[in-house]
């Protein structure tokens, strides 16, 4: 029993805060990608460039000026449905992280209708992409949904497994055969059919569509219809404590079949609108970027919040649409790749310091 | 590894004292200059109400909180703990009310797991043989080769106790350790730690219940508020004195078990049954006949108490009531409908209220706010619900009436209810049941774990609830409490009801005898 080993040395203090204070909510993120943008500046020192020219260089490229602002707004608009979806269900904890595929079958969806009504006016034609997109979508998840609710199986097994099955019959759409999907004369490369003219987006500001405004007001609606509504409610419940919602008369497996549709209906209308908007045509390359894990990162770092999740999803995108201009000015791309990282990892690890209060606790005198 | 205590002849010693302890959780005092001194060969009682501070100074004692200010002196010198190892290494060890065993392991593996002197590997027999001859010296029988979550909580507390006398642990602290357990398996506790500490050991017994304190402990210290109101040697210490000490007033010591003070209506005017259970039996979670041809009537503003000892189909029962678990056979009649196949909802419609055993799990969405909480069964109905939406004032202006007639203290609406304690978390659950005006209302051990106080006031409620007109079915270990409210007491054992008794005559030991299993012809 030495007494040396009785003297204090922790000088760190832990402990869980029941809320976190809105000025903390904004400060720590911030705080969190300015201590990447630190570690980074280090890491391209290293590597022989300029920190600062870099930065420049990656913020011009995201977010400096029109062009740039738009090209990132375009690749954030399919991130802001993968997001809502992944909110909409891990909400009530239920794992849906096949919303790529869900995308997938929304847009493949999408494409169909639209190839199929060629001479539709636009005000038929876009309302029914739209919602081509989300049945494809909702039927997608509700696949997962059915197998968890009558066979117990896990979704997150069924939803990555349905991601695989979309991917693969996408490609064979298109790739594999001479499906109504693809484009006859398309030999040598095969693409698409494309989708009437009439069907695409209407544009403005430059090359944005009305997908993004669209995305948006599915943010919206998704918030308002969660904070609002008895099935927001339900559904809060549920994640919270289903054996108190089955106590309360609620039935817990239409409500799984009710948020993953739901969820699957966003990821779905996501694909149709990038049909619609972007490719105008069914094109596997462009659905295949793995936007419906990039949502999952999205909506984990909005806490889980509908509106939260759209500045989010456009701050990722952006970091990603500035890659190119780095390469540009010859930083490799992993160097670019370790950025973004960076910037991920400290944003996650910044969580802590909201869950918990750290206190620094003066250095006891030795006895 | 086995422990050299001393032996129990020798003069008290010292074995820990704590000096002028405060601890403070968020501004609030948990302790506030908290004396205490153990001595080997004792069992220290601690005994204070629901929220005196008794877990956070038994916490500051096993090292998982440091206290703000204070000493802590093991056998005269000082020490400081920075973590439950540290304590740990001085000998002083913890059993939590929520367990830490690895429910996989085997017991001997929970005992080795975490030992210094574990080697990397060892055959698993070889182990359990150890073990065996370790239980078998201390005097806890359990098998070292069954799986932890085989075990019954009882023997799981064994297991707790067991690992902890294993590291070589002579002060032990037992934080609420007969909350868990069935009365049968507390006096069986008490028999035991009172044996360890005639081994030498020291021992803290935290409780709430008086007549426990008596029966296990050397001294007693109270703490009232974060404070140590007194400290008294047991021998000199009766029932009623320790009551007014932990309430920190006077306290009338049979408002327990009075009758409470709400006159009852007890004429055996004709009511119509608004809950008829007939032939009911339910299979278990283990497929075994778990309730079996039970019959009971409960009338409007009537009481109907089940007895019996937890774990003989009570909570079954409730659930197949409840509709959370089919029936096997027989019929749940909610006010006139047969609801034995019809969903939980369509009970709640038919006016079905139910308190449920398990009030953070079930009861209530700990981590959704008061507020939402109290929402849980009316927001399908206006005005809180509003076609497909909720009125966001509806439910505020729900729980403010609500607050405020059910006494709901200690907590911001808006933050989670698991905040609030034991009785105000009971009173929410009763204030939304209630106000809900069902017909029947199932309580399920609603005043377990909670303080004198709040056991009081919940049983106030119920019996308000039942002169307003509601029937109730009480379902309680707790035979004073099935006493002091039923107008017919049931007696559940084995999944049967083996007796039914007029309280008017209750006569205990025919009741415990039917608990046991014993059937009066």
């Amino acid at each position: 029993m030495s007494t040396a080993l009785e003297v204090s040395r922790a000088r760190l203090r832990l402990e869980p805060k029941e809320r976190a204070s809105l000025t903390a909510r904004i400060v720590v993120p911030v705080a969190s990608v300015l201590t990447a943008t630190l570690g980074g500046a280090v890491v391209l020192a290293i590597d022989g460039h300029s920190p600062l020219e870099a930065y420049v260089e990656l913020f011009q490229s995201a977010f400096g000026g029109r062009n740039p602002l738009v090209r990132t707004l375009l690749l954030s608009t399919p991130l802001v449905f993968t997001a809502l979806a992944a909110a909409v269900s891990f909400r009530m904890r239920i794992w849906n992280i096949g919303g790529d595929g869900q995308l997938m079958m929304g847009a493949i969806a999408a494409s169909g209708v639209a190839i199929a009504l060629p001479r539709s006016p636009f005000w038929v034609l876009i309302p029914a992409i739209l919602v081509a997109g989300i049945v494809g979508g909702m039927l997608w998840a509700g696949i997962g949904a059915g197998l968890k609710v009558f066979l117990s199986t896990d979704e997150v097994i069924s939803t990555l497994m349905l991601t695989f099955i979309a991917t693969h019959f996408m490609e064979y759409l298109i790739f594999g055969s001479f499906s109504y999907w693809r484009d006859p004369e398309s030999v040598a490369y095969a693409t698409g059919k494309p989708i009437p003219e009439v069907a695409e987006l209407p544009r403005f500001w430059g090359r944005l569509h009305v997908g993004f405004l669209i995305a948006v007001l599915a943010a919206v609606l998704v918030w308002w219809v969660l904070k609002s509504s008895r099935w927001g409610y339900e559904t809060k419940v549920i994640g919270d404590s289903p054996t108190a919602g089955r106590y309360a008369g609620m039935s817990v497996s239409r409500n799984i079949i009710a948020v993953l549709c739901v969820s699957g209906a966003l990821a779905g209308l996501g694909g149709a609108v990038e049909v619609a908007g972007v490719n105008h045509t069914l094109q596997p390359t462009a659905l295949e970027t793995g936007v419906g894990f990039t949502g999952i990162i999205a909506a984990s770092m909005a806490r889980l919040h509908p509106l939260m999740l759209v500045p989010v999803a456009v701050f990722l995108s952006g970091l990603v649409s500035s890659g190119t201009a780095l390469q540009q000015m010859g930083i490799p791309i992993d160097i670019v790749l370790l950025l973004q990282g960076l910037v991920l990892l400290f944003v996650a690890a910044g969580e802590f310091f909201l869950r918990y209060r750290v206190t620094l606790v003066a250095r006891r005198g030795r006895r | 590894m086995a422990d050299d205590t001393k032996s129990a002849q020798a003069a008290p010693v010292a074995a820990v004292r704590a000096a002028s302890i405060s601890k403070a959780f968020y501004g609030v005092e948990a302790n506030d200059r908290v004396d205490l001194d153990l001595r080997w060969g004792e069992v220290h009682a601690l005994l204070g109400e629901n929220g005196a501070g008794k877990s956070t100074l038994c916490s500051v004692l096993a090292g998982l909180y440091r206290p703000d200010s204070g000493e802590i002196t093991v056998e005269g010198k000082p020490v400081v703990f920075r973590s439950p190892s540290d304590a740990l290494a001085r000998g002083i060890g913890m059993v939590y009310q929520h367990f830490r065993l690895v429910e996989r392991f085997t017991v001997a593996e929970n005992l080795v797991l975490g030992h210094p002197n574990t080697p990397i590997r060892l055959p698993r027999s070889q182990i359990e043989a150890e073990i065996g001859e370790f239980i078998e010296d201390v005097g806890l029988p359990v098998s070292p080769s069954a799986r932890t979550w085989q075990l019954s909580v009882g023997e799981q507390q064994r297991v707790e106790i067991l690992r902890l006398l294993y590291r070589g642990v002579r002060v032990l602290i037992l934080d609420e350790p007969t909350a868990v357990l069935t009365p049968q398996e507390s006096h069986l506790l008490i028999a035991r730690v009172r044996k360890l500490a005639e081994d030498g050991r020291a021992v803290v017994f935290v409780s709430h219940k008086l007549d426990e304190v008596l029966e296990v402990s050397d001294r007693v210290s109270v703490l009232v508020d974060g404070r140590k109101t007194g400290e008294v040697t047991t021998d000199e210490a009766d029932a009623s004195r320790l009551a007014r000490m932990m309430m920190g007033r006077d306290f009338v010591l049979q408002g327990r078990r009075k009758e409470p003070s709400v006159p009852q209506v007890r004429e055996s005017e004709p009511a119509e049954a608004v809950l008829v259970v007939s032939d009911l039996s339910v299979l278990g979670d283990r497929e075994r006949e778990a309730v079996r041809g039970v019959n009971i009537n409960v009338h409007r503003g009537r009481v109907v108490g089940i007895a019996g000892v937890a774990g003989n189909g009570q909570r079954e029962l409730a659930e197949a009531i409840a509709g959370l678990r089919p029936a096997a056979n027989g019929s749940v009649t909610i006010d006139g409908q047969d609801v034995t196949h019809r969903s939980p909802r369509a009970r709640i419609r038919a006016g079905f209220g139910f308190v449920p055993e398990d009030r953070l799990v079930m009861g209530l969405a700990s981590n959704l706010s008061l507020r939402e909480n109290l929402a849980l069964k009316a927001y399908r109905r206006p005005p809180i619900s509003r076609g497909l939406l909720l009125s966001d004032r509806e439910i505020r202006r729900r729980a403010a009436r609500l607050v405020e007639e059910y006494d709901i203290r200690g907590g911001r609406e808006e933050l989670p209810i698991r905040l609030l304690s034991g009785g105000n978390l009971q009173r929410s659950i009763l204030a939304r049941e209630i106000s809900e005006d069902p017909n029947v209302l199932l309580a399920a051990s609603p005043t377990r774990g909670l303080d004198l106080a709040a056991t009081d006031s919940v049983r106030r409620l119920l019996l308000e609830a039942a002169q307003g007109g509601l029937g109730i079915l009480l379902i309680s270990e707790d035979l004073d409490e099935v006493r002091a409210l039923a107008d017919t007491i049931l007696v559940m054992f084995e999944g049967e009801i083996v007796g039914e008794v007029d309280p008017a005559e209750f006569d205990l030991e025919a009741i415990g005898l039917m608990m046991a299993g014993v059937r009066r012809s």
